[in-house]
């Protein structure tokens, strides 16, 4: 086999790895859209707490991350359905511009709050598991931590996937999706089911966080470059569609990393947007979403 | 209603009064103020810290020997959070709300190049501590000083360097892509061209990003011998955590110092730990240096940080001191006369080496070659500087311990 080939192939499994977490990033958001139509710019915000808990309880224990990473999780989850139903619920039914400024206000409050709590200065940890490389043949090499998060987070992509399409919450939220006039007409408690809706969103993004602590640093603007990319993920799978969210983390992980090979990394963020662009103007319902309702 | 307006009116007729007191009482007042910029948050917090480190063991030494020009010294900071738009609006507040008569700053090359023409046009002088890239120096402007050496000196210094340890042949340049990246990139392609070097691969990338597995997987490709690094100090730990990971080899990991001179860069907690082992970096200073003050300095610094500090914040110290030296040959408040001491500034006995700025305002500066051994920055070049020598080539990551 050629030399290239396993180039490709090594892009293509860094892809995935990065795409995975992605990807429930990006499902988060797509949820909290799908359901309610909100644009949460405080959902990279929520990805900072997630790794900021994260970190703090690995410092007090010396837990790994891969252990307490459902501690997040829970917390983003009471952060997320608090923030529906203190601030969000007060707002529903005003011109969507009113959102954007709430959310992107929480944004503001929590990535300063992060600085005067724990500073601007960054922070990163070390586990045994971040030496470990396993190596496929002798040219493909995967870092096992980030093997584990990216089996962790596609565990919880799948689950999330669960939630949403078998159980009685999933089927009132669609509900709302489809219409949400009607949906309190059949029994459904809609500020419920949207705050639920809004704390697993933001749970998905505090998870994520969690997981990519080992791999990566945290500073209390770090959310800011996943906040962006869950955008065109939402856009790309086709506007509220988990799964479409879900595949889009994973192609943009993919798509990054053959651009940084093929072209170089500085245009990987580029190709992104330029992705981005050409959905909503070509194919506005998304790669891989149908027409809505 | 009306209530609310009476607060409103009285709480707006305070903060113009207090803004507006300021600014008149600014030539009288009994404190002198020295503006400085630089990063206290943002990606780059971790230097802008080390600059204020300086700019306080600074500030305390003067204030010491009782000031200047009779008065108080203080520093008044403006946080550019890492960005250029910020450090011009910084430029701004200072000048024309604190009326400061001189600025410090700013960290970044890129924050730095942006605030170049603000500063020559509110004619205030500039000296800048750490914007390693040339272009900072392109506009000529009569304002603007610079005490550190540039990326022209980076590049010659590292190929004098490898010239005489084993002459390799093939580079590769692999640089983040705002001013300093990009200047560090220009300077280095030319003077290895001048050198006669094959520049195999030249890799822009985008500070801050998770992973840089792939690009590196492309640099593997290009087989270099020599990979030269212009990186903050994120990347530069990621960067040579996923080398690892890939089993990138090449005889030699070099770089523009910054992140790879960081303190912070060979610990576990803060860097690349292990990883950092080997690389050779550009610096302008170390604690180790010879000159007079620079042992001291470490221990202020240790006392301040609880860290040994790595040249950034050695250069903040530095023009905090020219500042002071040409305030106190100017005897005066004014910008301008500021700016033309600033000029005859002549210091042949700092910790941070000899201070004479040229007609374009360039300090000359040495530049050495460090190695990270045991954990340590070392000098191993120019020889005569030299602490310990180069372990070259850089044992493979397979057959390290």
């Amino acid at each position: 086999m050629g030399n290239w080939l396993y180039a490709l192939l090594q892009a293509i499994v860094n892809g995935l790895l990065t795409g995975a977490l992605y990807a429930l990033i990006g499902m988060g958001m797509a949820l909290i859209f799908g359901v309610m139509r909100i644009v949460n710019f405080a959902h990279g915000a929520f990805l900072m707490m997630g790794m900021y808990t994260t970190y703090v309880l690995f410092q007090a224990t010396g837990i790994s991350p891969y252990y307490q990473f459902p501690v997040a999780g829970v917390l983003l989850f009471f952060v997320g359905y608090a923030t529906y139903m203190g601030l969000l619920r007060r707002i529903r039914g005003q011109v969507d511009f009113m959102v954007i400024l709430l959310t992107m206000g929480l944004a503001l409050i929590l990535v300063d709050g992060a600085q005067l709590v724990f500073g601007a200065d960054y922070h990163q940890i070390n586990i045994p598991l971040l030496s470990k490389n396993i190596r496929i043949g002798s040219q493909i090499s995967i870092n096992a931590p980030w093997l584990v998060s990216f089996a962790l987070a596609m565990a919880l992509a799948g689950a999330l996937y669960w939630v949403v399409t078998r159980t009685m919450f999933g089927r009132a939220a669609r509900a709302i999706a489809q219409n949400p006039y009607a949906a309190p007409l059949m029994g459904i408690n809609v500020h419920q089911v949207q705050a639920i809706a809004f704390g697993i969103g933001s749970a998905a993004a505090g998870v994520a966080g969690a997981l990519l602590l080992p791999v990566f640093y945290l500073f209390p603007e770090v959310g800011n470059q996943f906040k962006l990319k869950s955008f065109v993920m939402v856009v790309l799978g086709g506007m509220g569609s988990i799964q479409g969210a879900a595949i889009a983390g994973l192609v943009l992980g993919i798509v990054e990393n053959l651009t940084s090979l093929y072209w170089g990394n500085e245009w990987a963020l580029a190709v992104d947007f330029v992705l981005f662009i050409l959905v909503l103007s070509l194919k506005p319902s998304g790669i891989f979403g149908s027409q809505r309702a | 209603m009306k209530r609310t307006f009476f607060l409103f009116s009285l709480v707006f007729s305070g903060v113009f009064c207090l803004a507006g007191c300021q600014g008149s009482k600014g030539p009288q007042s009994n404190t002198f103020k020295i503006g400085v910029i630089t990063s206290l948050t943002g990606s780059n917090a971790a230097f802008g810290q080390a600059h204020k480190n300086g700019y306080t063991i600074a500030l305390e030494e003067i204030n010491a020997r009782g000031g200047l020009l009779g008065k108080k010294v203080e520093l008044d900071y403006y946080d550019d959070q890492s960005r250029p738009d910020q450090a011009v609006q910084g430029v701004s507040k200072l000048v024309d709300q604190d009326r400061v008569p001189i600025v410090l700053g700013a960290y970044s090359s890129e924050s730095t190049r942006a605030i170049v023409p603000v500063v020559t046009q509110k004619q205030v002088p500039l000296i800048m501590p750490t914007a390693v890239a040339d272009n900072v120096m392109e506009s000529n402007s009569p304002w603007v000083f610079r005490i550190c050496a540039g990326s022209s000196s980076f590049a010659l210094a590292t190929l004098d360097f490898l010239k005489n340890n084993g002459d390799p042949k093939k580079l590769a340049i692999v640089y983040e892509n705002t001013n300093f990246g990009q200047a560090n990139n220009k300077s280095m392609t030319e003077a290895a061209k001048a050198a006669g070097l094959e520049l195999v691969d030249s890799e822009a990338y985008q500070a801050s990003s998770p992973d840089y597995k792939s690009l590196l997987q492309r640099v593997k490709g290009k087989n270099p011998e020599v990979i030269y690094f212009a990186s903050y100090l994120l990347d530069a730990s990621t960067l040579m955590r996923q080398s690892e990971q890939l089993g990138l080899n090449p005889k030699y990991y070099t770089s523009a110092g910054t992140g790879f001179a960081a303190a912070e860069f060979p610990t576990q907690d803060k860097g690349a730990g292990k990883y950092a082992e080997y690389t050779f970096s550009v610096s302008q200073w170390l604690p180790s240096a010879k000159w007079k003050g620079s042992t001291e300095f470490d221990e202020k610094y240790f006392k301040l940080a609880g860290s040994h500090p790595a040249y950034h914040g050695m250069e903040a110290y530095a023009v905090m001191v020219v500042a002071a030296a040409a305030i106190d040959k100017a005897k005066s408040e004014q910008a301008q006369a500021i700016r033309d001491a600033i000029k005859d500034v002549n210091l042949p006995e700092t910790p941070f080496g000899p201070v004479k700025f040229d007609a374009r305002g360039q300090n000359q500066h040495p530049v050495l070659v460090t190695q990270v051994q045991g954990g340590q920055y070392k000098v191993v070049w120019p020889s005569d500087a030299a602490e310990s020598k180069p372990i070259i080539p850089t044992p493979e990551w397979s057959k390290r311990p």
